[in-house]
């Protein structure tokens, strides 16, 4: 689900990009962050707590929470929610704390 | 009164009581059994002899408290679910009640329900230290809740309901309830970095951006001491997180 019109705010949208998700194509905005693009999509679990294996979301929105990392193109721990999203980008779930490579 | 409305009266726990010097020994059953019933299971159930043979099978249990070692067997046996195990000892002011709970959902251990007395009344709120359901629990299994000591003699059964909000996560990063955060308070830590040392709320990917402010409040409630008061926790920067390349500058060669 998208906002498309707004009292107050306007979106300036780019080009339409592909990406994939743990292997499966979608569709987004260039430049929007990459959790907005999965949001849109729906895509609501963006990852696991780790103690307890509780699904996380969307939930800070700006990059503070840490509850949507991810692994983008291979590097892990990416804030998904403040990440702008590319064309051909490789988003994958993180599990765990994320490897190094 | 108890034939009407099925509560025991303090006329009639004065009968059944443990004397306080046994209570300081350690656990022990009560047997909350006031009506004569053609009933023995709790005699035949007990291994140590400490629940008296019955001349009549409708007499009341007479239980020898210094025979019993409060190992709740009878809890189980009973079928009237009118027999509960107290230990005292627990802590400095807790105490331990282990309650027969024959309904669904069985609480898991370590989450907080809210604690009831004879009545149904809601008294206190208490931990749940352990779920026994075994074959030796026949389907009637013990629950056994921590509570403070002045209610081990009230509480008497539970609702899984979280009606003072303890199993509220507050912490997301490290999964911390806000129980956990209060009973730490009510030991004694009273400062955030206190709490934040002992539990790691507030050291996981956030570092306690969304459960400081959280702690914060419940010390207040706590303690009284205002938000503005309180020291706040040791803050290192980044403020953000960012990627150690934004530290690093300079081009990719140096």
């Amino acid at each position: 689900m998208r906002i498309e019109e707004h009292p107050i705010l306007s979106f300036k949208k780019g080009p339409k990009v592909r990406f994939t998700f743990d292997g499966k194509t979608y569709e987004g905005y260039e430049d929007e962050p990459i959790a907005a693009a999965l949001h849109a999509a729906g895509v609501r679990t963006l990852g696991h707590s780790h103690k307890l294996g509780r699904p996380r979301g969307f939930y800070c929105a700006i990059g503070n929470c840490s509850s949507c990392l991810m692994v983008v193109n291979g590097e892990p721990n990416v804030r998904v929610c403040v990440e702008k999203l590319k064309d051909g980008m490789v988003v994958e779930t993180q599990k765990g704390k994320g490897d190094l490579r | 009164m108890l034939e009407k409305t099925g509560i025991a009266t303090e006329q009639d726990l004065a009968g059944i009581m443990p004397p306080k010097e046994r209570l300081a020994q350690g656990p022990v059953a009560v047997i909350e059994c006031f009506q004569r019933i053609p009933c023995n299971p709790c005699y035949t159930a007990c291994k140590r002899g400490a629940i008296q043979e019955f001349e009549d099978i409708n007499d009341r249990p007479v239980i020898d408290v210094d025979k019993c070692n409060g190992c709740g067997i009878c809890i189980s046996n009973c079928p009237g679910l009118s027999i509960f195990v107290i230990d005292e000892t627990y802590s400095d002011t807790e105490a331990l009640v282990k309650i027969p709970y024959e309904f669904l959902p069985l609480p898991e251990e370590g989450t907080f329900i809210t604690a009831l007395d004879r009545e149904g009344k809601a008294v206190c709120r208490a931990k749940v230290h352990k779920v026994l359901n075994s074959k030796a629990q026949d389907k009637t299994p013990v629950v056994s809740l921590i509570v403070p000591k002045e209610f081990s003699m009230v509480v008497r059964c539970f609702s899984i309901d979280d009606f003072y909000s303890d199993n509220t996560i507050i912490c997301r990063c490290e999964e911390i309830t806000l129980g956990q955060v209060r009973e730490l308070i009510r030991k004694g830590y009273r400062s955030l970095d206190e709490i934040k040392r002992i539990s790691r709320a507030g050291m996981g990917p956030c570092q306690g951006r969304t459960c400081r402010q959280l702690i914060m409040q419940e010390i207040a409630a706590a303690t009284g001491v205002k938000m503005g008061e309180q020291r706040m926790s040791t803050f290192r920067p980044p403020a953000k997180p960012i990627k150690l390349g934004a530290l690093l500058g300079g081009d990719d060669h140096e």
